[in-house]
């Protein structure tokens, strides 16, 4: 699985430099990726099995539906900004921290960076994530199987 | 109004045939009447396999006779020849009789019977309150087509219930007529079953008064009730003609309803009493296995003395009756006035276009359905109609008054006297109806209204079963 994601960030989105190598061999090894791959997958399974299964208002149109789009994108992005970040700069790595630490080596530009490059990919991957969870799940729910349309 | 809220007779009785006999056919009351009952046949004749709400079937004499679905009114009623053109005394050939002397003994002696206002009354509306008229006029029926195919159509273990008001004229003579003719009338197709039939009756005492008192002088309804009584007790009750009697009445403080003779101005309000009478059918046939042949008499009381009766003022097994069937009808019939458009085209369980589901999963109630002339013609005239009976037993005195008034918000603060706790919108209800919507045996495309009436027959109950709004 560390693997698979891995190269969806590496290759499909393209955040990998290997100047920063340590970062990502890090998040290799401590398992970073497979957080990172949880927190699209789910995140929004928990948030469109509320939507689905458990809100019960019958009255719900595609508004409803696409502000709760929003909501589980941002908790995705929040959290993969979160993880990111402790998994970066919480890490007791002793030769990852003390090349952020020096500042001629660029780590600590290029680390500040990532953990929004990771929000937003996540973000995407949520989203289509939820797109595909809804039109399965919309399927055996019994009171929003309208949404999204 | 009971049967579309789903009370049964039970007892194994599958069908009832109202039979109506008036001899003034364009009374307001009963081409009301028909025409309820024309359009309970028409919802239900849409309805796969009613379980709740329309589940009794109600049937025409002539439909049994003849096999035809064909929903006609008319022929709930049975009709009285040569009365809608002709005087009393041209009825009775009082006119034809000369001046003879010998005829002339003739015509005094029918004086002696019957006044010159009898005589001269003109038989279309009616006999106002005059029993003497009523048992010649209605002796003929028993010769007539209609009861005839009343006869054929007799089964094994049919069963006869007969409503009337004794404080008038139609029904006061027509009681003892049929019951005679019942026990003892040897030409009726079936004699045989029919004699030895069980028979019910119920018999109004005077409930109510009229604004003025003219032809129909409301000051005699009490008198002529002890009189007819008096009748009753010596040729039905001491003979035991009938299986079981009912005697339901209200004296005191009883509602005025505007004076009519007949026709189409005779529109009085629905009253308790008449709802409370309708228990008595139920009564005789939940006990129709224990009835014995010699006469039992029953009376209808409630059990607190107010002028506002609820459910919680009736006999706790009048309740049990009652509370279910009306408070399911009456949420279901205040839904579709006041909460429908919040829900419709929006609900899961209104909508049939839902992108990439498969056909059983999409509903038949859609907003075509609601705008269709099945639904505008049948559905919403029955329901303003049972709102209608609601209204008027509530403002009628005694009144029955076991509801409040609400709005979308507070529906289900419908029962008089009971807040549930949380939302009281008919949210609730529409969650129920979506829940249900897939449920295979709500489904029907060939009947139209089978989706309609099995759900709300079914999430009414579970709402309002949640919440301890029903008396079980």
């Amino acid at each position: 699985m560390n693997e698979f994601f891995g190269t969806v960030y590496d290759t499909v989105f393209g955040i990998f430099a290997n100047k920063y190598f340590l970062i990502f061999q890090h998040l290799y090894e401590n398992g970073g990726y497979i957080k990172f791959g949880l927190s699209f997958i789910l995140i929004p399974l928990v948030c469109w099995i509320l939507f689905y299964y458990l809100w019960k208002y019958p009255y719900g149109k595609l508004w409803h539906w696409l502000v709760w789009l929003v909501i589980t994108v941002l908790i995705v992005s929040g959290t993969t900004y979160g993880i990111a970040n402790t998994e970066i700069f919480g890490s007791d790595n002793q030769a990852l921290n003390e090349a952020i630490a020096d500042a001629s080596t660029g780590y600590a530009d290029y680390a500040d960076a990532l953990p929004l490059k990771y929000a937003l990919a996540n973000s995407l991957l949520a989203l289509i994530v939820s797109i595909i969870y809804s039109l399965i799940m919309k399927q055996f729910s019994k009171i929003q199987l309208h949404l999204p349309f | 109004m009971l049967f579309a809220a789903g009370v049964k007779i039970g007892s194994d009785f599958d069908t009832v045939i109202p039979i109506i006999i008036d001899p003034d056919t364009s009374n307001g009351d009963l081409n009301r009447t028909k025409d309820i009952l024309r359009l309970y046949q028409e919802i239900r004749n849409q309805v796969d396999q009613p379980d709740d709400f329309y589940a009794q079937e109600i049937r025409t004499i002539n439909e049994i006779t003849v096999s035809t679905p064909v929903v006609n009114p008319d022929f709930f009623q049975f009709k009285l020849k040569d009365t809608d053109t002709n005087t009393f005394n041209q009825y009775i050939g009082f006119d034809s009789l000369s001046e003879d002397i010998a005829e002339k003994d003739d015509k005094n002696f029918v004086r002696l019977l019957y006044s010159a206002m009898n005589l001269k009354s003109n038989l279309d509306v009616g006999f106002k309150g005059n029993p003497n008229m009523g048992s010649i006029i209605l002796n003929q029926f028993t010769n007539s087509e209609d009861f005839k195919k009343f006869g054929q159509t007799f089964g094994d273990d049919d069963a006869i219930f007969i409503v009337n008001s004794i404080f008038g004229g139609t029904g006061a003579a027509g009681f003892p007529l049929l019951l005679k003719n019942f026990r003892g009338n040897k030409n009726i197709p079936k004699h045989a079953k029919i004699k030895t039939a069980p028979i019910g009756g119920i018999t109004y005492l005077p409930y109510f008064s009229l604004s003025k008192n003219e032809e129909i002088n409301a000051e005699s309804f009490e008198e002529k009730a002890k009189i007819a009584i008096d009748y009753y007790n010596r040729t039905i009750i001491s003979l035991n003609q009938v299986n079981t009697l009912y005697f339901i009445g209200n004296r005191g403080n009883t509602n005025q309803e505007e004076y009519a003779v007949g026709g189409q101005e005779q529109k009085n309000k629905a009253h308790f009493l008449e709802l409370a009478g309708a228990l008595a059918i139920l009564d005789f046939c939940k006990n129709i296995n224990s009835i014995t042949q010699i006469t039992q008499i029953k009376e209808f009381g409630i059990e607190h003395d107010t002028q506002n009766i609820s459910f919680t003022d009736l006999n706790i097994e009048n309740a049990k009756q009652l509370s279910p069937p009306l408070t399911k009808f009456k949420m279901y019939t205040e839904y579709l006035d006041k909460g429908l458009s919040r829900a419709l085209n929006t609900s899961r369980w209104t909508k049939s276009t839902i992108k990439l589901t498969p056909g059983n999963k999409q509903s038949l109630l859609n907003k075509n359905y609601f705008n269709s002339a099945e639904y505008k013609t049948q559905i919403q005239p029955f329901n303003n109609y049972f709102e209608e009976w609601i209204r008027e037993m509530k403002d009628n005195k005694p009144a029955f008054t076991p509801f409040e008034e609400i709005t979308a918000d507070n529906a289900l603060e419908l029962v008089k006297g009971q807040t549930p706790k949380g939302n009281k919108s008919f949210k609730a209800l529409d969650i129920q109806n979506c829940l249900l919507t897939d449920n295979i045996s709500i489904r029907s495309k060939e009947k139209k209204h089978t989706m309609l009436i099995k759900m709300f027959g079914k999430s009414t109950d579970r709402v309002l079963s949640k919440r301890n709004l029903l008396i079980r």
